[in-house]
């Protein structure tokens, strides 16, 4: 399903990213990978707040749902 | 030939903290990705002939936005003799994908691993020389902000250097992949140096079109092709995310045994603020109570004490201090003159022209201070790039990404700083649009401007100030939904993707510093280009032409300057504001904002404009009533800004077209605007109609039809890639 279903504090591990273009790229070179865990520290009406890698990254809805976990 | 060692890493990971410390320089240095935006130099301390490079933080060697493209080209093109690469040690797997990309430049280079004070704290343990050894490169731990380690880590990366020892990469990919890469490696022309040939066979494997002429391999460039398809085929994925997988995964393994970490703690102190400051109710009225505090603080309460002290006190009549009087500057200079017996010109120029022109900027200084300190602590603490996310979900709505938050925010300091922190947004039609809308922003310079208007004319009535700002707001959010429906920038905002800091308490040296180094360059500018015109202002108008000779005149009205501004005032007469006075006012100000007050300083006889104001704007009467000097405010603050800001349009925009389009656009809106405010609020307060009125109303109509009209078709969406 895609990342953007999760809720505040659920987890999940990243299947895949759909797309392809330059943002597929740099969420790639973030940390977003096939198996990566990945965690939602808070979110707003489908924008999230993700922590991945020890890293927070922030993203908008559009981006949160091509990430397929 | 100096030798030169460049600081590379992920944004935001203590480079410009590090590079402080090696050169005893005072780069800014804040909490959020993107502070560096530009690359800097620098002499490393100790060392006559090494040269240190501060480049803009990048994750990776494939660049997605331009202060990223900035760095990678420096690395591929200038091939820095060492690179220092600068790794989080809080965060050393995403930081260490960039390491893996940059041992395959085929560059001397050590790693530096900082924070590691944080790590210590934490209990986690760092096995360096395992580190080493699985990246054939060798690590250093150094905390940047405590100087620990750092000379020992620029040492090391300076010996590397001049023996020119490269880096042998020793992390390998899975079995399919390192067959592929042999097989590009042998396709590759025989002029690539051995230490550079991985990097080249990976960079075609990912299909990099920039580099495939570089390669000397254009002939093989079918042969490469087919082998990269069989792996993607082997694999099931696309060529650029298998060699993305591969790194992390050889990341996740070396680190597995070389960090051993104490992870007793899930939730982090940052995870837990951000729980509360971007949840989803309490996130905008959080922002909302910050922004407010913010301006209202230094625009108003402290911020007006401050400056009604400068302006009253040491510009005005005089202050206590510890109940003894110390006159004002003027009343002082005025009495030392004439017992000096200085001719009148002379005393007219020091006290009418210098100590009240560049007196009425100088009185805003305070205030300023106050401000950038505010600022300084926004950017230092982390906060910054969490507004840019809360902020995306509005700005959305109106065709900008909440990224072009930032400039705005910078941009209340001032312009030229903002409009150059818009090269984080990746995509070039947002970038634009930044650009061209931050400067609507109130900034620094335009802050004494409406002091004056509210103090003076408002009789510092509360909402006057803050409205400025919110003129500012509308301007920019009404503008994006407008430029945004026209053909230059249609399409949608680049998706928003941003690494979040860790919260931290900035250090008290970092804010007062940062306050102090803006604070001080709009000081210089009051002893330096304000005092020029200042004193060419006061030139102009107090000599002119009076009974058929040359001379200084008495009146102002017979002075060359009112012979100017007359001629030229009739632009602003639809705004309610065609005195000649008020229309020089608005030309200096294009050379600096304070200019602004700076010339009615030396044309009102600065002490009175600042304390009962409203008596000389009332001899105006007609001429210049509240609603034209709102009006007036308002022009001021939209118009094309100053040229130095002007400048840092023409730099970003790379292009003179685009720079008049920005001034074009930005002039056009701010004069449509006034008028409106001025003749529909004569309509509204007095009935009074004529042509001006059926113009505001056209305007009006103008405005809207903009406004909700249906957007122009998106060209073939392109990222911006340089």
């Amino acid at each position: 399903m895609p990342l953007s279903l999760l809720k505040s504090g659920e987890t999940g591990t990243v299947k895949r990213i759909t797309g392809k273009d330059d943002t597929k790229r740099f969420l790639e070179s973030l940390g977003f990978t096939v198996g990566a865990p990945v965690s939602v520290i808070s979110e707003i009406s489908g924008n999230m707040v993700l922590c991945i890698r020890d890293t927070r990254i922030a993203l908008n809805r559009d981006m949160a749902r091509r990430i397929v976990i | 030939m100096p030798l030169i060692i460049a600081l590379a890493g992920n944004p935001n990971s203590g480079k410009t903290t590090l590079f402080n410390a090696l050169t005893g320089s005072n780069q800014f240095v804040g909490n959020w990705p993107g502070v560096t935006v530009e690359k800097k130099e620098g002499r490393l301390r100790g060392q006559k002939d090494v040269l240190l490079m501060d480049l803009p933080g990048i994750y990776s060697l494939s660049p997605y936005t331009l202060e990223e493209v900035i760095a990678r080209n420096y690395l591929l093109d200038e091939r820095p003799d060492a690179i220092l690469n600068i790794v989080d040690g809080t965060n050393l797997e995403r930081n260490l994908y960039l390491t893996t990309q940059l041992l395959e430049l085929g560059i001397p280079m050590v790693v530096a691993v900082n924070m590691i004070d944080l790590l210590q704290k934490n209990g986690d343990l760092l096995e360096l020389d395992d580190l080493s050894r699985r990246f054939g490169c060798p690590f250093v731990s150094i905390s940047a902000l405590k100087g620990r380690g750092i000379a020992e880590a620029a040492d090391e990366a300076l010996r590397r250097a001049k023996e020119n020892i490269a880096p042998a990469p020793v992390h390998s990919f899975d079995d399919r992949v390192e067959a592929a890469l042999r097989a590009i490696t042998a396709e590759l022309g025989d002029e690539i140096p051995a230490p550079q040939r991985r990097f080249f066979a990976v960079k075609l494997f990912e299909r990099d079109e920039k580099i495939l002429p570089r390669a000397g391999a254009a002939r093989a460039a079918e042969s490469i092709e087919r082998i990269v398809c069989a792996a993607e085929e082997a694999l099931d994925d696309d060529a650029e995310s298998i060699i993305t997988n591969e790194r992390y995964a050889c990341i996740v393994s070396a680190i597995k045994s070389g960090y051993r970490r104490n992870s007793a703690e899930k939730m982090t102190q940052t995870d837990r603020i951000d729980r509360v400051i971007t949840n989803r109710v309490l996130a905008l009225p959080i922002f909302a109570a910050v922004m407010f505090i913010v301006y209202y603080v230094s625009v108003t309460t402290v911020g007006a004490f401050a400056t009604d002290w400068a302006n009253d006190g040491v510009f005005g009549e005089g202050w206590r201090l510890f109940g003894l009087r110390i006159p004002g500057i003027p009343a002082a200079a005025g009495s030392a003159l004439a017992a000096l017996g200085a001719a009148d010109w002379l005393s007219s120029l020091l006290l009418d022209g210098i100590i009240a022109g560049v007196g009425a900027v100088l009185g805003f200084v305070p205030q300023m201070l106050i401000l950038f300190f505010f600022l300084a602590f926004l950017e230092g603490c982390g906060y910054m790039a969490r507004i840019a996310f809360i902020m995306d979900r509005i700005f959305r709505k109106f065709g900008l990404s909440g990224k072009s938050f930032i400039p705005i925010l910078i941009g209340t300091g001032c312009g030229v700083p903002g409009i150059m922190a818009s090269r984080t947004i990746e995509n070039d039609r947002d970038r634009k649009m930044t650009v061209i809308t931050t400067t609507f922003i109130p900034c620094g310079a335009k802050l004494p401007i409406i002091a004056l208007i509210a103090g003076a004319l408002f009789d510092g009535l509360w909402w006057v100030a803050p409205s400025a700002y919110f003129v500012g707001i509308a301007a920019i959010v009404s503008s994006g939904v407008i430029l945004k429906k026209t053909r230059l920038f249609a399409g949608n905002p680049a998706p928003f993707v941003m690494e979040l800091p860790p919260y931290r308490l900035p250090t008290a040296a970092n804010v007062l510093h940062s306050m102090w180094e803006r604070g001080w360059s709009f000081i210089k500018r009051a002893g330096t280009i304000i005092l020029v015109s200042c004193v060419l202002i006061w030139f102009l108008s107090s000599f002119g032409f009076a009974d058929g000779r040359f001379g200084m005149v008495a009146e102002l009205g017979d002075g060359l300057l009112a012979a100017l501004g007359t001629r030229v005032a009739w632009i602003f007469t639809p705004l309610g504001f065609g005195d000649w006075k008020a229309t020089v006012a608005t030309f200096t100000g294009l050379v600096a904002k304070e200019n602004v007050v700076g010339t009615f300083g030396v044309l009102y006889g600065f002490t009175e404009v600042a304390e009962d104001g409203a008596e000389i704007w009332g001899n105006l009467s007609a001429g210049f009533t509240p609603l034209a000097a709102y009006a007036f405010l308002v022009f001021n603050l939209l118009c094309a800004p100053c040229f130095a800001a002007i400048g840092a349009i023409r730099r970003e925009m790379n292009s003179a077209k685009w720079t008049f389009i920005a001034i074009g656009y930005q002039t056009g809106f701010a004069y449509l605007v006034s008028l409106c405010i001025f003749r529909l609020g004569l309509l509204f307060t007095t009935g009074a109609f004529g042509v001006f009125t059926l113009a505001a109303c056209a305007a009006v109509v103008l405005f809207l039809s903009l406004l909700f009209r249906p957007a122009a078709r998106a060209p073939a969406v392109r990222t911006s890639t340089v």
